[in-house]
């Protein structure tokens, strides 16, 4: 009898498998800790950091490069949609509010710069970090927002904001890769032309992929389902060509979402929510996030990255505190702004995996430095921005379906 | 203890519109009432301007005028400064008697004691209460006369309703009315209109009768389309979707001054009862069908288009409105009627244009903010460019 239509044994572990366990294990881990009132993205990172060692005993090669592509499309999703809320024609309405932006980007990274220096990183590294250390984590503010049903003044200026810092963040990454290329001794050319075909490049795509999004919403209905389609297929390609182009992701996806809103009076591209349906790759994002964070990174540099991290959070705080006053914005809405804006997650992950890789000299004590410092943000900054939109009363409430029974006739009226 | 009624001038004049408070990203209706109303504060209008049952909602509350036209320049400059405080919040507001796509239950009820109570009691109703509309006072020498306008202005009631129609999309879906908003009212215990009291004393007694019953405390639990409004020394006119213009809000003022100024110099006698007998009819159908509405005429036995009732209307009391200051307001409302021209209509064209509800919105916070000189009766430009 010829039994080699049966499996062999060891079983092989295939990936959809782990794709559906990562799914099903994240989704749980995330409805655990909301039962604990903690935000679900905890969740999700804790079933990350329990599925990280197994999967890698299991794996042939790490995670990440195997499920790449859906943590690709998950950021591609959560840049588009962070680059589709800031809001270009506000800031002209209330400078205050790009005002803030600056502000709050570039005392961090003062800060981080000087702190780092104290501990005797060379400037280019310490610049680099500190460039870093000025994104927030868009995914983390968009998720929390998102299942705290958050919607308010502090929730759209931590939008904006996050949107600001983030393209900061990566231009300020981008220039500085220049410096990096001058200290490896690589002819002044490259030193310029690269920094500049990212920069230049990695726009002009956004600005491409808006158009044609555009265009082709214009050939059919104008429904939300049709267009949530258009849109995620078009963010999916846009990722793929940013990285056969060796473009910037980052800098192309929040152009793309920023064209895509700003069209000068043209509106053919519905403003659809992408909450819902991109659920799923945002779970896949962060466990997978958390299943690759080194956790032994934390004790080689565990009180250096709080110092990084008291640095940055100082920055944060300042920067919106100083111009909440003129900008009509409460100090107790600009420190829930300054909370919203503490998450660090993939953004900065991607940024410091992007520049290790241009730039081996960048360290592995620095790279130890941010890693822990992403690991602890995993925790502190869900839990911050959560607490920072019910600080500031923009969080739905939880209503209890049985309303007390009816009142007096004397409160009943509805008019004043 | 019978309900004092305040004194005040004779068809002197205020309004109060609902407005819808939009985000700039989807239009839909958003939490901004409580930052805008804290801005608000900081800027000097007439008037006023207060929160309402979800924090998708301002209310303003014009100041008392005699005439017309400085009632329209009021609304005009308080429109502005509301506008200009929205934009540094990245918010729109506008007009319309309904939000054509939200979903009543994603509203938040403004957090003031009373609100919170009212909600506590009338559950879903409350939130579904996010609906705009425009209320007209008109002052009145004493009660008598209240009762007697409350009356006699009941038969006008479906003019009011085809002329501000403004919200034919709820939900997010086509309903085929001129106006859905009155729906939200009438599911309101004692709503409708007032009972067949012949004057203020008999009022009183019938309102200490319900309070009696513990049914009522104060005028604010009738819900009624039109009530008297003793604190004010005023009828009030409930009736109205909110329109897509301040310039319109003060045209129905000036329709609802003279009609009022009507009533009272050349007073009617008789029952009111077969009025009241196809009241409900009628108002169904101004909301359904607008100027096409067939209205029933109790007196004549015939049936009328509601349009040309209105323009009758018009052409009577035109020379009285001439008097009052409010020529052009009525010249303006006549030549809509005669074009059968509202915001449910220019809405709807919106919709055919643009096949998206996001636009329709986008477009009236536009005509919201529009420009102050923009003439009225002027046709949508959607319409224009056909």
């Amino acid at each position: 009898m010829d039994l080699r239509f049966l499996p062999a044994l060891p079983l092989e572990v295939s990936y959809p498998l782990l794709f559906g366990v990562l799914l099903v294990a994240g989704m749980l881990g995330g409805e655990t800790a909301r039962a604990l009132k903690l935000p679900r993205i905890i969740g999700y990172v804790l079933v990350g950091f329990a599925i990280g060692p197994v999967a890698n005993t299991l794996m042939p090669s790490p995670l990440i490069e195997e499920a790449r592509i859906f943590v690709d499309i998950a950021l591609g999703l959560v840049l588009f949609d962070l680059g589709r809320r800031m809001d270009l024609e506000w800031m002209k309405r209330d400078w205050t509010l790009a005002a803030s932006g600056l502000a709050e980007s570039f005392i961090t990274f003062a800060l981080v710069f000087a702190t780092l220096t104290f501990f005797d990183f060379a400037p280019v590294q310490a610049g680099l970090a500190a460039a870093i250390a000025i994104a927030t984590s868009p995914a983390v503010v968009l998720l929390v927002a998102q299942d705290s049903r958050a919607e308010g003044q502090v929730t759209e200026r931590a939008m904006n904001l996050v949107a600001l810092n983030s393209l900061l963040a990566s231009i300020l990454v981008t220039m500085q890769l220049a410096a990096v290329h001058y200290e490896v001794r690589l002819d002044l050319d490259t030193a310029v032309l690269h920094p500049l075909y990212l920069f230049a490049g990695s726009l002009a795509l956004g600005g491409m992929m808006a158009t044609l999004a555009r265009a082709i919403a214009r050939l059919v209905d104008k429904r939300p389902e049709l267009h949530f389609t258009l849109i995620a297929g078009l963010v999916v390609g846009a990722v793929g060509i940013a990285q056969s182009l060796k473009l910037s992701v980052i800098l192309a996806l929040l152009a793309f979402g920023l064209f895509a809103r700003e069209g000068a009076g043209r509106h053919d591209l519905l403003n659809v929510d992408m909450g819902r349906a991109t659920r799923l790759f945002y779970i896949v994002l962060f466990v997978i996030t958390g299943a690759s964070l080194p956790l032994s990174s934390f004790e080689t540099a565990g009180w250096m990255a709080g110092a990084f991290l008291a640095a940055r959070a100082l920055g944060k705080f300042l920067g919106v505190l100083v111009f909440a006053p003129i900008g009509g914005v409460r100090v107790k809405q600009a420190v829930a702004l300054g909370a919203a804006l503490l998450p660090m997650s993939s953004i900065a992950l991607l940024l410091q995996h992007d520049v290790a890789k241009l730039y081996p000299g960048f360290g592995e004590q620095l790279a130890a430095v941010m890693i822990s410092a992403v690991i602890v943000m995993e925790l502190i900054g869900p839990i911050a921005v959560q607490w920072g939109l019910r600080f500031a009363g923009e969080s739905a409430p939880d209503e209890s379906p049985l309303a007390p029974a009816a009142a007096p006739a004397a409160s009943r009226s509805l008019e004043a | 203890m019978p309900l004092e009624f305040a004194r005040s001038e004779p068809l002197t004049l205020g309004v109060e519109l609902e407005l819808m408070v939009l985000n700039t990203r989807d239009y839909n209706l958003t939490r901004g009432a409580p930052d805008l109303l804290a801005r608000l504060e900081k800027v000097k209008v007439d008037g006023e301007i207060k929160p309402e049952i979800t924090e998708s909602m301002i209310e303003v509350n014009s100041s008392v005028a005699t005439r017309f036209e400085p009632l329209g320049a009021e609304l005009v400059h308080t429109r502005d400064a509301i506008v200009a405080e929205a934009g540094k919040l990245n918010l729109a507001i506008c007009g319309g008697g309904a939000h054509a796509f939200h979903h009543w239950s994603d509203r938040r009820i403004f957090p003031s004691e009373r609100f919170l109570k009212v909600s506590a009691l009338y559950g879903y109703l409350a939130k579904q209460f996010t609906v705009f509309g425009q209320h007209i006072h008109v002052g009145v020498a004493n009660g008598d006369d209240a009762v007697y306008l409350t009356h006699r202005l009941a038969r006008y009631i479906p003019h009011f309703i085809a002329l501000s129609a403004a919200s034919p999309y709820f939900q997010g879906e086509e309903t085929s009315f001129e106006t859905s908003r009155l729906h939200a009212v009438s599911s309101f215990p004692l709503a409708g209109h007032m009972p067949e009291v012949g004057d203020w004393a008999e009022f009183n007694r019938y309102f200490d009768t319900m309070a009696g019953y513990g049914i009522v405390a104060s005028m604010k639990d009738f819900y009624w389309d039109i009530r008297p409004k003793p604190e004010y020394g005023t009828i009030e006119i409930r009736i109205c979707d909110t329109p897509l213009t301040v310039q319109l809000a003060a045209q129905l003022a000036a329709y609802a001054q003279v009609l009022a100024a009507d009533l009272l110099r050349n007073r009617e006698a008789g029952g009111v009862a077969p009025q009241y007998l196809v009241y409900g009819y009628n108002r169904f159908q101004a909301c359904r069908f607008g100027f096409e509405a067939m209205l029933a005429d109790p007196a004549a036995h015939t049936h009328i288009r509601l349009r040309e009732d209105l323009l009758a209307t018009l052409y009577r009391i035109q020379p009285l409105g001439e008097q009052l200051g409010a020529g052009a307001a009525l010249r303006a409302i006549g030549d809509r009627t005669q074009k059968s021209m509202n915001d449910a209509l220019w809405l709807r064209e919106c919709f055919q244009q643009t096949r998206s509800l996001h636009d329709v919105v986008r477009l009236q916070a536009e005509r919201w903010a529009a420009d102050p000189a923009k003439p009225v009766a002027e046709e949508p430009k959607l319409r224009a460019a056909k």
